[in-house]
């Protein structure tokens, strides 16, 4: 089997399933992981790393396009005008 | 090698650069790839076999010039930039330019130069070796937005240099010394000399670092460059000037503001870039950022943490302008608008760019995970928690682009059909060695730990840190595909902070064409025209009337006068002796007949 199998055969509906499958053991298993160290009130917040990557991800892609749209982003002979 | 020949104990590794470098276009063919290559491989060994210890010092007019200053700071920044240089070379040996070879020679020998510098001068004379060598990588890409970037990318740093050298002449004028000192920067602005010189200084070095609003060059300039120049590129200028500035402002805190402005600005810029090499330039830039902010911070695990993150980086950032260098040499372009669905013609490029994405993303089992986690976890240490949350974000923010958006729409996304091949060997080559850097750090880290300038108490593979990672990241992946829709990307750049200095270039320009010119013509020209050309013609025609109504004339009226008086003379010059005898007799009696009657 060569490489470009291997990757279509990744790219099936039965591998998204076992995808989030993962996402809610992360979850899960954070409330029982050891902690230690603490230095960040997040830190003793089952999850909140998951939700702060969630967030964050739709902060950046949403708050960028939106400046982008609205200051940034000019056609590409912008400077040539 | 040759420090042993010799029985020498320093032997500057720049010199295989900068001096073998000249060799290369004497050479052809396959001697001359397995002489570039054995150069960058004696440079390396230089860096193993060297005695930490000072070294190298001249006398050059009244100062003590030092090439040598080994520690090991230094010696860490040297590996990593000789084994750089390997890769780099490995990637590029097929080119057939011999400049675009020297560039890189001058520029990797430039930057070994910077870290070996003991005093300010010879630090400043590598800093402008670098810049003029390197900004050949992007004019022989020999288009015309090249040349462009190119120039503009000169324009910054000898403006960088400048400010840099202003900064060294303000420090020997207060201090009398010219050996690079430990010199951090407190407060927001310059109070007196001394803080002047260490300000400009700092400025001459966030330059080289792209710290933003002095940034833009880089992201201008780098995806300008060839293929193979801009994996150089990504490699040295940014990372020697963050060893500068741990050398030289370590626990300045203005850095810590503009190293965690940097990582999300470069993150904010990512999201809208379509130009594949330019969104990991505006990586770089976010990277850099962790690294600025940990040299503000200054603890010694915030060292270690830059050190080992600057080590890493240039490793998976190459590895990624590898990828993508591939990429834009398969098909032509680098645009994520004009590309997709390649996995089914580029598979390998695809794993080696997805090593360098989970790498730079810090994802656990690469090398970004036990570089940048020792960078947060001292800010965390220290209880900087804004800027802790800060760095979380953009961290989510690089897997997102790096590791999601690039192989996503490259490989991936809307099956374009483009017909592509995966690349020569060498440049293939040169990812595989990548990659396993990449991997083999992130699972292997204890060696890097211990070329580290302090002591390391730290440990990576925490249960919890391992999870708080995965976490991260992989909800992360799930935002990118839940927000997939917004992500698409059009032909379009961004305005960076050159805009000012672009637009006022062209608003300058047209300022001196329109109204300056103008004001030229129309006001001074008509000025100058009344009160000094026509008062001067005037005095010049009065000149000429005195000179021909009133000279002339006398000369003529004398020649008139002569002529007449010659003519009338003529009528006694008959040729006849006998008359001639009488008017001597004449003459004679008149002079006797005046002698007698007169007394």
């Amino acid at each position: 089997m060569n490489l470009i199998e291997i990757i279509d055969k990744l790219r099936t509906q039965k591998v998204k399933k076992f995808a989030y499958g993962l996402l809610v053991l992360l979850i899960l298993v954070d409330f029982i992981i050891p902690r230690h160290e603490i230095h960040f009130f997040g830190d003793k917040i089952p999850g909140f790393w998951s939700v702060f990557g969630l967030i964050s991800c739709a902060l950046i892609i949403i708050v960028s396009k939106w400046i982008g749209q609205l200051w940034l982003m000019q056609d590409e002979d912008y400077y040539d005008k | 090698m040759i420090s042993e020949i010799f029985n020498i104990e320093f032997f500057h590794p720049s010199a295989y650069y900068i001096i073998g470098g000249l060799l290369i276009p004497l050479l052809k063919g396959r001697i001359k790839q397995g002489f570039m290559l054995l150069l960058t491989l004696l440079a390396f060994f230089a860096v193993v076999n060297m005695p930490l210890g000072v070294y190298g010092i001249y006398e050059f007019l009244n100062w003590e010039l030092t090439f040598g200053h080994v520690d090991k700071l230094s010696k860490v920044f040297a590996y990593i930039f000789t084994i750089m240089g390997v890769i780099g070379v490995i990637y590029s040996i097929h080119v057939k330019n011999d400049g675009e070879h020297l560039a890189a020679f001058y520029y990797i020998g430039g930057s070994l130069g910077v870290t070996f510098a003991g005093d300010f001068l010879t630090l400043f004379l590598f800093w402008e070796i670098m810049a003029f060598s390197s900004v050949f990588l992007v004019w022989y890409r020999k288009i015309p937005s090249s040349v462009d970037s190119g120039f503009r990318y000169l324009l910054w740093h000898v403006l960088g240099g400048l400010i840099l050298f202003s900064g060294i002449m303000i420090q020997y004028s207060v201090s009398g010394d010219l050996s690079i000192q430990y010199l951090p920067f407190h407060g927001w602005w310059p109070t007196d000399l001394q803080s002047l010189a260490t300000f400009l200084i700092l400025i001459g070095f966030i330059i080289n670092a792209a710290v933003p609003p002095l940034g833009a060059w880089l992201p201008d300039a780098y995806p300008a460059a060839t293929v193979t120049g801009a994996v150089f590129m990504s490699a040295f200028t940014t990372k020697t000037a963050v060893y500068a500035l741990i050398r030289v402002c370590a626990g300045s805190e203005i850095l810590i503001v503009l190293g965690v402005v940097m990582a999300i600005y470069g993150v904010v810029y990512a999201v809208l870039e379509n130009d594949v090499r330019r969104l990991l330039a505006y990586h770089i830039i976010s990277q850099v950022g962790y690294m600025v902010a940990g040299v503000g911070l200054g603890t010694q695990m915030a060292i270690n943490g830059v050190v080992a993150h600057a080590f890493c980086h240039i490793l998976y950032k190459s590895l990624l302008f590898m990828g993508t260098g591939s990429v834009l040499y398969a098909t032509g372009t680098a645009k994520l608008s004009e590309l997709g669905g390649l996995y089914k013609t580029m598979p390998r490029t695809m794993i080696y760019t997805i090593i360098g994405g989970l790498a730079i993303s810090a994802f656990p089992l690469f090398s970004g995970f036990v570089s940048k986690s020792m960078t947060l976890a001292a800010f965390s240490e220290e209880h900087y928690m804004w800027a802790f949350m800060c760095l979380m974000l953009a961290s989510a923010g690089t897997f997102l682009h790096t590791g999601l958006k690039v192989p996503y729409f490259i490989w991936f996304g809307k099956d374009r059909g483009i017909k592509a091949k995966e690349p020569p060997w060498n440049m293939e080559l040169a990812m595989i060695i990548g990659s396993l850097f990449c991997i083999g750090l992130g699972i292997f880290y204890k060696p890097l730990y211990a070329l580290l300038p302090y002591p390391v108490h730290f440990e990576p593979y925490t249960a919890y840190h391992t999870w708080e990672t995965l976490q991260l990241l992989l909800f992360t992946q799930l935002g990118f595909f839940l927000l997939l829709k917004k992500l698409w990307c059009a032909n379009t750049i961004s305005m960076d902070t050159d805009w000012f200095p672009r637009k006022g270039a062209k608003v300058f320009m047209w300022f001196i064409n329109k109204p300056l010119a103008s004001l030229e013509y129309n006001v001074i020209g008509e000025c100058y025209e009344f009160i000094i050309q026509k008062p001067i013609l005037r005095v010049a025609s009065w000149f000429k009337w005195v000179d021909t109504v009133i000279v002339d004339r006398i000369f003529s009226e004398i020649a008139n006068l002569t002529l007449m008086w010659s003519r009338k003379l003529q009528a006694i010059q008959s040729g006849q002796i006998q008359h001639y005898a009488m008017i001597m007799v004449a003459g004679v009696l008149t002079v006797i007949f005046i002698g007698i009657i007169l007394p």
